[in-house]
């Protein structure tokens, strides 16, 4: 297997910091949805004493990129310190295997299709 | 968005105009005037103990960005409210009200020195003094505006007088003496704790660091050369001044600067002296007025202290914290901060505060390492623990080498020793009676971030015990 792709998601005012993270260390690409959501804290804002009962969505972004296998960890590492600011919804990062990618214009797959 | 728009060169004039400060000169002329050009090795040696403080606070800020509070709030994350209490009354609070009052100290030692008065030094701390607390309390800052320009005017008259000194440019009489008066390293080590002020408040630049480009790499780095630059420029003037002052009139003046620029350069550098120094003791003792009441107001808004600090007047200002330290420095002056010992002895008993500070700083970094090695840091130490390792012996060794004179070195221990086991009774008492929370208990560093939310405070007053009609439950975390 070749190829990852990483969902990231987090804040909503984090797009343009990630953007040139990722463009400096070669992502050629990424799509970014606008989605709600929220993670274990149900939503709480982080200064409230008490945490919700029913879950409160909030905006966030996902942010998905495809990168390769080799590069993986470094990528993970550079989101992870772009988005750290030790505050609760810094965001998560899911990893998950990709079998194959294709790309329609050309019908090129794999790496090439990436490139 | 904000645009981050500061590079390494503002990172680095920030934290040499946030070290420097006219009470250095105190220390840098008692130092070089016990051991000569010799002082250079100690000035070298607390240079680089204080860089790996330096690195440490800059992986606490990598940790836990963007605080208000620093150390305080690292410290709370770290190892609980008692000891943060304890160091941040005593390592900011009760050190840079003394240093504070030095540094008034030497605003009257210097008008007495040039213009003759005839009025007791006292009196002129006290007026000025009298000048910053009420431009304090209706909130005029500008003093705080002209600060960088006093300092780097101080900075750049000590590195045109130093290099004329050295090259025997000045229009003085030379004077021909031993330039080193180092007779072994004990001696050296025995001023380490003179040479330590030098250095101290490199970790005031971290507020900037939001504002940096890069900070990963420009705060440290920005922090590091901060500290050589003020060692270059110190090392310039202990060797100029050799060349034009008697070490012992040196070491026995209470404004080593003033005789050093009339020595170097006759009436005309005393008055250059004079000019550059007033303004920049007045920036410094204004600041240290509103640092420390912003610091208190602070603290009180994570319920380490009074909640009276937090109150602003009409005009903005945390008066409570003013008037507080504004009398505890009046207090200080007025009880005759008037010879160069004196002075230097009050320094002594202050940084050993300030020393215990690092110390923590320092451990923090090991804790956090241990408590989260995967949390990612913008910038992390290198080599390891072994360099806040370093920072923290070499504090220790400071400490313990405070002051040559075994009679002297008790006597700080003695003063120190009494105003920490205050701080402990209050940190006790606070922590058992008014957090409610066990001693060395951390709170989670999400908590801790949490705090600096204005809305914190005010939601967790409303908070209603177990679970309410709001449809929410109590967290359990702190």
């Amino acid at each position: 297997m070749e190829f990852s792709r990483l969902e990231i998601i987090t804040d909503m005012g984090k797009l343009t910091g990630l953007k040139k993270a990722l463009s400096k260390a070669g992502v050629s690409g990424m799509t970014v949805a606008q989605v709600i959501g929220c993670g274990v804290e149900k939503g709480t804002q982080e200064y409230e004493p008490e945490t919700n009962e029913v879950m409160e969505l909030l905006p966030k972004q996902m942010v998905t990129v495809i990168v390769e296998n080799d590069s993986i960890e470094e990528i993970v590492e550079l989101v992870k310190k772009e988005l750290y600011t030790g505050h609760i919804g810094d965001g998560k990062i899911f990893v998950s295997p990709i079998s194959n990618v294709i790309r329609v214009r050309t019908g090129e797959e794999g790496m090439e299709a990436l490139g | 968005m904000n645009e981050k728009k500061l590079g390494l060169p503002s990172v680095i004039s920030t934290g040499v105009g946030l070290i420097v400060a006219t009470s250095c000169l105190m220390s840098l002329g008692s130092g070089a005037g016990a051991l000569g050009i010799g002082f250079i090795i100690p000035m070298v040696l607390a240079c680089a103990i204080n860089i790996c403080t330096a690195l440490s606070m800059a992986e606490l800020n990598a940790v836990m960005p963007n605080l208000t509070g620093g150390l305080a709030q690292y410290t709370l994350a770290g190892m609980g409210p008692f000891v943060t209490l304890v160091t941040m009354v005593g390592g900011y609070i009760v050190c840079q009200s003394i240093a504070g009052s030095v540094e008034c100290a030497m605003f009257g030692n210097a008008i007495n020195s040039v213009f003759d008065t005839g009025i007791p030094s006292s009196v002129w701390c006290i007026l000025l003094l009298a000048v910053l607390i009420t431009a304090n309390l209706l909130g005029i800052d500008m003093f705080a505006k002209i600060q960088n320009v006093v300092v780097y005017g101080l900075i750049a008259s000590l590195v045109i007088m130093g290099l004329l000194g050295m090259f025997g440019m000045g229009t003085g009489e030379r004077v021909s003496q031993p330039m080193n008066l180092a007779g072994s390293f004990s001696d050296c080590f025995a001023l380490l704790g003179l040479a330590f002020f030098l250095f101290i408040g490199c970790e005031f630049v971290i507020p900037i660091s939001q504002n940096v480009r890069n900070e990963g790499k420009n705060i440290p780095l920005g922090m590091i050369l901060s500290l050589v630059v003020i060692c270059g420029m110190q090392i310039l003037v202990v060797a100029g001044t050799g060349n034009y002052v008697k070490w012992e009139d040196l070491g026995e003046s209470v404004s080593p600067h003033i005789l050093y620029g009339s020595s170097l350069l006759g009436r005309v550098g005393s008055l250059w002296m004079i000019l550059v120094s007033i303004f920049a003791v007045i920036s410094t003792v204004n600041s240290a007025i509103s640092f420390l009441s912003y610091l208190c107001a602070g603290m009180a808004k994570i319920n380490l202290m009074p909640e009276v600090f937090a109150k602003r007047n009409k005009r903005g200002a945390y008066y409570v914290g003013v008037l507080l330290i504004g009398a505890v420095m009046t207090v200080v002056n007025a009880t005759g901060l008037s010879t160069s010992d004196s002075l230097s002895f009050m320094i002594l008993v202050a940084i050993v505060f300030w020393m215990v500070s690092y110390i923590i700083a320092n451990i923090n970094v090991l804790i956090f390492r241990k408590r989260l090695p995967k949390a990612p840091r913008t910038f992390k130490v290198p080599f390891g623990p072994v360099i806040p390792v370093i920072g923290i012996i070499g504090n220790l060794f400071m400490i313990w080498n405070i002051d040559g004179d075994p009679a002297v070195r008790n006597s700080i221990y003695a003063i120190d020793g009494i105003i920490f086991a205050i701080l402990v009774v209050y940190a006790f008492l606070w922590c058992r009676f008014r957090l409610k929370k066990p001693l060395f208990q951390a709170i989670p560093i999400h908590e801790v971030m949490a705090m600096e939310s204005p809305l914190y405070i005010p939601a967790h007053r409303k908070k209603k015990p177990g679970r309410g009609m709001t449809g929410k439950t109590v967290r359990t975390g702190v």
